[in-house]
């Protein structure tokens, strides 16, 4: 058996919701992954696939956690034609891998997900991480086209393919992204890529007064494809909200989109505390700040929540006044704030959160909680009205429950 | 086991009076001249008339129809505007047809938060007609898109000219109403961005109606770009022609549109529409860009430059929206056209990775000419996605039997090549076959547990896509019954 029990401060490294692995492996090919699921499976264990478990705190602790299942040693780049716009990697490989690869060919994923350097292409994946460009470029479900996957039961299976259009079979892809290693564990990825950006530019604003950011937000929302990101950040660091727009394109496209961000400003009491290329020391650094918000700071309480844009900035303005916000991070376009919270009663802020974001019909996941309240708290709400459908997928690929048993929506 | 193939009459006269008593007689055929009709879709090499069709008005009396289907454990086929391309909704296995044409309402209208619901059986078009003055639009425009409608669109997850920069249509859904094959009316998808649970709506698009009837769609609207340009290449040969779409690419230019026509097609659509296009040329494409004003006209120099690096004879760009309504007219019409050349044609539609453009359209002309056939292009080669176009007399049995042949043989090199069996059209009856050449024994089966999830009895659309229990390995032989 490849498994190694791995001692126990490693399996303790990789504990959900205080719930320690009882063995970790990280199989060193595809083939051997498959072999470790069918040799668990067939003891009767539960398996929780992973990365680099960077992501692990998203979604129910496990109600069984014989073995965390790493991809890490699958990270292969198998197939990268950059006239093809498209790549396949195995699903271990970082996010800060491919960027490097694909960098080197002047293209690039454009998500901006979080946490590069310790996110799994798989991570990406199962976790649905959708990045800081989500409002102007997309989601992942908008790059995945092809997928390799082992099941619940150890067998290798494939969905998609590596051509950007594709109606053979059912789309999986969309299955698995997001669906938290509930169904399958993913081997290989196949992704749409696009060119970099000619020319980038960071254009952030420090607004005097939350209110007055939101109001700007709200109306640069309706920036052209050049603004890849318009977001209100709360950082640390600052005061006071800052406005951050990320801009790419053809350079007179951005000279005319940045001049439009610098009139508008001035209907708002800000102040201009970056502009300059996306590459530039002051634009690196709050684009990783943002990029990473909420996932790096320290924080008893993440959660995310969303709403229709147009009842967005209402949203996010109460949650906002009425939690002690860390940090934050709020997209207009796509009407999700996402908010890390430090507080002496996590419960008690959840149900806060809860209450507000029902009175503008959000949904609320709550990405981040004390391990104290593992079991109490419900992470997805509301729950969506296909829930007993979701359960008879899940019945009909692992009736076993092998995989990441009670960790995904109601539990399933 | 559910009823296949033509229903016992009894059953049939019993079904029929529960669906009039549902929906009303005029809503309910059952003589053979108006079930003819229903006989086929797009795809016409195979036909077979259901024995029943419905047509009801609301999601309410599709759960009802189905609901009376199920009682009587009688298999349905969904149905729009029948424009589908490989049989995805010919009734051979499901003898009730469920067509959604009446369905045409678009539910709401909220351009602030980008967003439309249209019920399945509004045509593709109509919904960038009803916000036209808002200055967005409905993105996915398949070439049929003034007769297909949503739910099909929807069901095929279909694509057109504009996925190449925009993607195809499961990109602009966000949320699905859906009728199971019980008759449970379910809503997929949610008011936000932010989707709990698994994303059902992207798994219900393209799923060709194997897991219950599309009745409405949430569908994004986009901004209508600021400035778009049009331009005509003109080119000695296709190679030309193909090795020109790659150097866009990799110049970095990602246009909207980026779509090749081949000689036999240029003089069709010249004949037909008198666009003005070069009857002598190999080829030409089409490259249309949109965005920002300001930078297009610099983008629209570089590509200009590239398709003159890459032997172009000529580059023209639309002068104004009328010399450019009247180039997609002629490029989305192309298919109407080929009429003027042969009594039938078929339409294949394979994909290859885009830098393998050249090889795959020189095994089509070697397949062509191995089968002494004439075989015209027309197909978005942005995406790497071909439509050769077959051009036989079905009255000649042995052509047809070659036509087939040459369409197979085409497949098969699109996954030599690294691609697939379709891009577009969906799998249908069409190809069953071919769907084991990218997928082996478990992916199919796990994609059947899948189904299996939302249809356990297999009353929902059968003998689509996967081979059935019912249907032999060369299943298609026999019900080839129109051409053969």
């Amino acid at each position: 058996m490849p498994t190694e029990l791995g001692d126990l401060a490693a399996r303790r490294a990789l504990a959900i919701g205080g719930r320690v692995p009882g063995a970790l492996a990280a199989p060193a090919s595809r083939e051997a992954l498959a072999a470790t699921v069918r040799d668990a499976a067939g003891k009767g264990a539960a398996i929780v696939p992973l990365g680099l478990g960077a992501h692990r705190g998203i979604g129910h602790a496990p109600e069984r956690y014989d073995l965390a299942l790493s991809t890490r040693a699958l990270a292969r780049v198998v197939d990268y034609v950059p006239a093809d716009m498209t790549v396949t990697v195995e699903s271990g490989a970082t996010l800060a891998a491919l960027e490097t690869v694909l960098a080197a060919e002047r293209q690039w994923l454009p998500l901006l997900a979080p946490l590069p350097a310790q996110t799994t292409v798989g991570g990406l994946v199962a976790a649905d991480l959708s990045g800081l460009l989500r409002g102007g470029q997309g989601r992942v479900r908008d790059f995945v086209i092809g997928i390799a996957m082992v099941t619940a039961q150890g067998r290798e299976v494939r969905a998609g393919g590596r051509v950007v259009k594709n109606v053979a079979g059912y789309d999986l892809m969309k299955l698995m992204i997001g669906s938290l290693g509930t169904l399958t564990i993913v081997t290989e990825v196949t992704m749409k890529v696009v060119p970099l950006p000619e020319t980038t530019r960071v254009v952030a604003l420090a607004c005097a007064e939350r209110a007055g950011g939101l109001r700007l937000a709200e109306h640069l929302a309706d920036l052209d494809e050049v603004a890849l990101a318009v977001v209100l950040m709360v950082v640390p660091e600052r005061p006071e909200p800052v406005l951050c727009c990320v801009l790419g394109g053809v350079a007179a496209d951005v000279t005319i989109t940045r001049a439009r961000i610098l009139r508008e400003m001035r209907e708002e009491s800000t102040s201009l505390i970056c502009d300059e290329p996306a590459d530039g020391a002051t634009a690196g650094a709050l684009l990783v700040a943002a990029r990473d918000l909420a996932r790096a700071v320290p924080g008893e309480v993440v959660l995310r929540a969303a709403t229709l844009r147009t009842r967005a900035p209402a949203l996010a303005s109460d949650l906002l006044g009425a939690l002690d916000a860390a940090s934050a991070l709020f997209d207009p376009r796509v009407g999700v704030l996402t908010v890390a919270v430090t507080t002496a009663d996590p419960a008690g802020t959840i149900a806060r959160a809860r209450a507000i974001a029902a009175h503008h019909q959000a949904t609320v996941t709550i990405e981040r909680w004390p391990d104290a309240l593992a079991g109490t708290i419900e992470v997805w709400a509301p729950l969506p009205p296909s829930l007993p459908l979701m359960r008879r997928i899940k019945e009909a690929l692992d009736p076993a429950r092998t995989l990441s048993p009670g960790r995904f929506v109601g539990r399933l | 086991m559910s009823i296949r193939g033509a229903l016992d009459p009894s059953v049939r006269e019993r079904l029929r009076r529960d669906l009039v008593a549902i929906v009303g007689a005029e809503a309910v055929l059952a003589e053979q001249a108006d079930l003819r009709v229903y006989e086929c879709d797009g795809y016409t090499i195979e036909r077979s008339v259901p024995s029943l069709v419905v047509l009801p008005g609301t999601t309410d009396e599709v759960a009802r129809v189905v609901r009376a289907a199920a009682a009587l454990d009688v298999p349905f086929v969904p149905r729009g505007a029948g424009t589908g391309l490989s049989g995805g909704c010919l009734s051979d296995e499901a003898p009730l047809m469920i067509c959604t044409s009446r369905m045409r309402r678009i539910r709401a209208v909220d351009v602030p938060n980008r967003r439309v619901v249209a019920e399945a059986g509004v045509v593709n078009a109509a919904v960038s007609r009803a916000v036209r003055d808002a200055g967005v639009h409905y993105v996915p425009d398949p070439s049929s898109q003034s007769a297909c409608t949503i739910g099909g669109n929807v069901a095929e997850n279909s694509g057109g000219p504009h996925t190449l920069k925009y993607g195809v249509t499961t990109n602009h859904v966000l949320g699905i109403e859906l009728v199971l094959a019980d008759g449970e009316v379910v809503a997929l998808g949610g008011e936000s961005d932010d989707l709990i649970g698994y994303d059902l709506t992207g798994l219900v698009c393209g799923s060709e109606g194997t897991f219950g009837i599309v009745t409405a769609a949430t569908l994004r609207l986009a901004t209508v770009p600021e400035g778009v340009t049009t331009m005509l290449a003109v080119f000695e040969t296709v190679a030309d022609a193909t090795a020109t779409v790659s150097r866009i690419i990799a110049a970095g230019i990602v246009p909207a549109a980026l779509e090749m026509m081949d000689r036999t097609i240029v003089q069709a659509v010249e004949a037909a529409f008198h666009f003005g296009f070069p009857t002598d040329a190999g080829a030409v494409l089409i490259i249309e860009l949109d965005g920002p004003a300001a930078g297009l006209r610099e983008l629209a120099a570089r590509v200009e430059e590239v398709c003159r690096h890459g032997a172009a004879r000529s580059v023209r760009t639309a002068a104004d929206e009328a010399e450019r309504a009247a180039l997609w007219k002629s490029r989305k019409r192309a298919f109407g056209a080929v009429g003027r050349l042969s009594p039938n044609y078929c339409t294949q539609d394979g994909v290859v990775p885009r830098t393998r453009l050249p090889e795959i359209l020189a095994r089509i002309q070697e397949a062509g000419a191995r089968h002494d056939l004439r075989i015209g292009n027309v197909f978005h080669a942005g995406d790497g996605n071909i439509h050769p176009i077959i051009l036989f007399d079905e009255r000649d049995r042995q052509q047809t039997a070659r036509v087939l042949e040459a369409g197979r043989e085409i497949l098969r090199a699109c996954v030599e090549l690294g691609g697939s069996v379709t891009g577009e059209h969906g799998i249908g009856v069409e190809k069953i076959q071919e769907l084991g050449l990218t997928f082996g024994a478990d992916d199919l089966d796990f994609m059947r547990r899948v189904r299996a999830a939302f249809d356990p009895d297999g009353r929902a659309n059968p003998g689509k896509i996967f081979p059935t229990a019912s249907g032999c390995v060369e299943r298609r032989a026999p019900r080839r019954q129109a051409a053969l």
